[in-house]
């Protein structure tokens, strides 16, 4: 009896699980590899010896110069942006304690994508770059409304959910209505609404940049509070967690991080979703390694999406977000079925 | 205590009476509910028929239904009438086929907007439109069928509705993110497709603006069929609130209901969806609105929930149109943020959440 529970344990405890730390590091070598690869895809090819030679620090041919102007900002936005998007998801999900929910459930999205649109529309031939700032605020603005109104002694993670929902599908009809008053510029607009890192420079970088350093350490030194907090409101403060505080914290983390990446990168969808799956399907469900774990398949899945959304049909560009979607779409759809039963 | 033995029975047996669940709805209640729904639906048809660029007389109003010699009767008759009339079906078909929903799914959350049926239908119109230009018209009611009974019946397998009752939550977040990839889609098509951008974009919105009577012809004989087969599936349906197993044992057979139920929801939705786009949250909000008047005996809500959805999307257009002259508002714009305070409170309710 004994015997068969420790065998099937043995069995169910897998590398990952035991040496999460190899695991790990082999995914961030597999981006890292990645990522070298990606610099040289493009309209233009670039051979791997040219982007060796430019990331070494000669600029003197064209080819390098291409590396250096367009590739690495995209290629680091894809790190950015993957990290920053998945770790809100993983946030989000530990918080509203439901495995469905995702940064878009409280509002950031729409918010942003809402402010982002009003801008672009309202002063056609500004460059992308003056969005951020403005599409960085109308996210937070959106998910400080979502908690308002989800609040009621307290801001049970349900009601936030259905809040979320409402209030985005409010910020939908306004970004709808934008796009229907302005359709000359449509074109650019909805581009920037699928997500794309196209055209992005170094400053779009730095834009993201100091959130996603200072915010992830932060959270994955909480970690512990997001599993304390996934025993349930009660149960939580049993344990001396002042459970309100704590959830309001995180999700202003999640938040501001969810928002400084749909500022710069538009709304990728389903990054934030599916990735702190993959994390807790290969890593457990611990907060501590999934959370980091999580920002590793985001990573991934952007640098993928980013890729195949360059790649695929040069010179024409596919945005990144589609490509998320479309990948992200049935594996999602695949969890609900698993999930459910 | 014991001195208030003598008088505690009356005040009791009130309290009781109070809180007896009402099976059969007021019948005066109705009726005051149904009068007052019909005066606000003819003021909002006189104001609508008489707003716009060119300000119409009331008084010309009633002989401009029927004829159409002067300029001013012309406007009537071609633009502001089938306008209207389209305004009141989507309504009505969006609204019931929200209440069906409700019942069909036993889901206080369920409706078209959230299960992901509109984004569904408006994926693959915009694909047809995209693809085969041409196509417009009976053809593309079948693709909304299609692309609304796909979604609709994944959304609803995938968040585990064959097996009981689904929470709330659950469906909604599985409608949510459904809807968010198909929309996704819808919007690759467009960006991918340049030219038919304007007119898909404002139909996209949900709306009657640019409604004629040729749009009016295609809904109309798919709304009668729906709302019929709704309003004779009410018995039924009472039955199914009451939970499976009760219904069954009242010899309800349940599998049957709730097939003949979506398919009624996507016809409803389907056919709305292809004339006027997806309007936003009339199948969510209206019938909760309607149940709070009348109670939630089918018999009543269904048809009250075709008055009222024809109402709110009539004053939705309305308002359209007064809120930047000349240039008009999509209704769908409107009933988005009509509804989305209107959800917001119902979620803040414990009875949703809990």
């Amino acid at each position: 009896m004994t015997s068969t529970i420790v065998a099937q344990n043995i069995r169910r405890t897998s590398l990952a699980r035991r040496h999460p730390a190899i695991l790990m590091g082999s995914l961030g070598v597999l981006a890292l590899v990645l990522s070298f690869y990606g610099l040289s895809v493009g309209a233009t090819e670039v051979s791997l010896g040219d982007v060796l030679r430019a990331l070494v620090g000669d600029t003197s041919t064209q080819a390098s110069q291409i590396v250096i102007d367009f590739q690495l900002p995209r290629v680091l936005l894809c790190w950015l942006v993957g990290t920053a998007l998945a770790v809100s998801g993983a946030v989000m999900q530990g918080v509203i304690r439901n495995p469905l929910a995702a940064p878009d459930i409280i509002g950031v999205t729409k918010g942003s994508g809402f402010a982002g649109m009003l801008l672009l529309l309202a002063i056609p031939g500004l460059p992308v770059v003056a969005v951020v700032p403005a599409a960085f605020v109308g996210g937070l603005v959106a998910a400080g409304i979502v908690y308002l109104c989800a609040y009621r002694g307290g801001a049970s993670p349900i009601r936030i959910a259905l809040v979320g929902i409402a209030v985005s599908a409010a910020f939908e009809a306004g970004i709808r209505f934008l796009l229907v008053r302005n359709p000359l510029d449509v074109s650019a607009a909805l581009i920037w609404l699928t997500g794309s890192l196209f055209g992005r420079s170094m400053t779009s970088v730095l834009e993201i940049l100091p959130w996603v350093l200072v915010l992830v350490p932060l959270i994955i030194v909480w970690a512990r509070k997001l599993d304390v907090l996934g025993l349930g409101d009660d149960l939580a403060a049993g344990l001396g967690e002042p459970v309100e505080r704590t959830r309001r914290m995180l999700l202003f983390f999640a938040v501001v991080l969810a928002a400084s990446a749909v500022a710069v990168s538009g709304t990728i969808g389903f990054v934030g979703l599916i990735a702190p799956h993959m994390a807790r399907r290969v890593f457990g469900g611990k907060h501590f390694a999934s959370i980091p774990a999580a920002a590793l398949f985001g990573v991934l899945l952007m640098l993928i999406a980013d890729m195949l959304g360059r790649g695929l049909a040069p010179p024409l560009e596919i945005p990144a977000g589609l490509v998320t979607a479309v990948v992200g779409g049935p594996y999602f759809l695949y969890l609900l079925v698993k999930t459910g039963k | 205590m014991s001195a208030s033995t003598g008088t505690l029975p009356k005040p009791a047996d009130s309290a009781d009476a109070q809180r007896r669940p009402r099976i059969t709805t007021n019948r005066q209640r109705v009726t005051w509910v149904t009068a007052a729904m019909l005066v606000v639906l003819v003021v909002g048809i006189g104001w609508s028929l008489s707003i716009g660029s060119s300000h119409i007389d009331l008084t010309q109003l009633p002989s401009a239904i029927f004829r159409a010699r002067t300029t001013d009767e012309l406007i009537v008759q071609s633009i502001r009438l089938p306008r209207v009339v389209l305004a009141l079906c989507v309504g009505a078909a969006l609204a019931v086929a929200g209440a069906l929903m409700q019942a069909v799914a036993a889901n206080p959350l369920a409706a078209p907007e959230i299960m992901g049926v509109n984004a569904g239908a408006v994926l693959v119109v915009v694909l047809a439109v995209t693809v085969v230009p041409s196509l417009s018209g009976a053809p593309t009611i079948l693709l909304a069928f299609g692309g609304a009974a796909a979604a609709g019946v994944s959304v609803m397998l995938l968040a585990g509705s064959g097996r009981g009752r689904v929470s709330p939550v659950r469906l909604a977040l599985a409608g949510v993110t459904a809807s968010s990839l198909l929309i996704s889609l819808t919007q690759v098509l467009i960006i991918f497709d340049e030219n038919s951008t304007d007119s898909v974009l404002f139909w996209l919105v949900g709306g009657v603006n640019y409604a004629g009577w040729h749009d009016v012809r295609i809904l109309l004989p798919w709304l009668v069929l729906g709302l019929v087969g709704a309003f004779a599936m009410a018995r039924p349906l009472n039955l199914l609130a009451l939970g499976d197993d009760m219904a069954r044992g009242l010899g309800q057979n349940v599998e049957r209901t709730r097939l003949l139920g979506s398919a009624l929801v996507i016809v409803l939705c389907g056919a709305a969806v292809s004339v006027a786009g997806p309007v936003a949250f009339i199948g969510l909000i209206v019938p909760h609105i309607v149940r709070r008047l009348v109670g939630s005996s089918y018999v009543v809500l269904l048809p009250l929930c075709a008055l009222g959805g024809g109402a709110l999307v009539l004053y939705a257009d309305i308002v359209s149109r007064y809120v930047k002259p000349p240039f008009e508002v999509p209704a769908g714009v409107v009933t988005a943020l009509i509804g989305a305070p209107i959800f917001v409170y119902l979620a803040r309710r414990q009875k949703v959440t809990s």
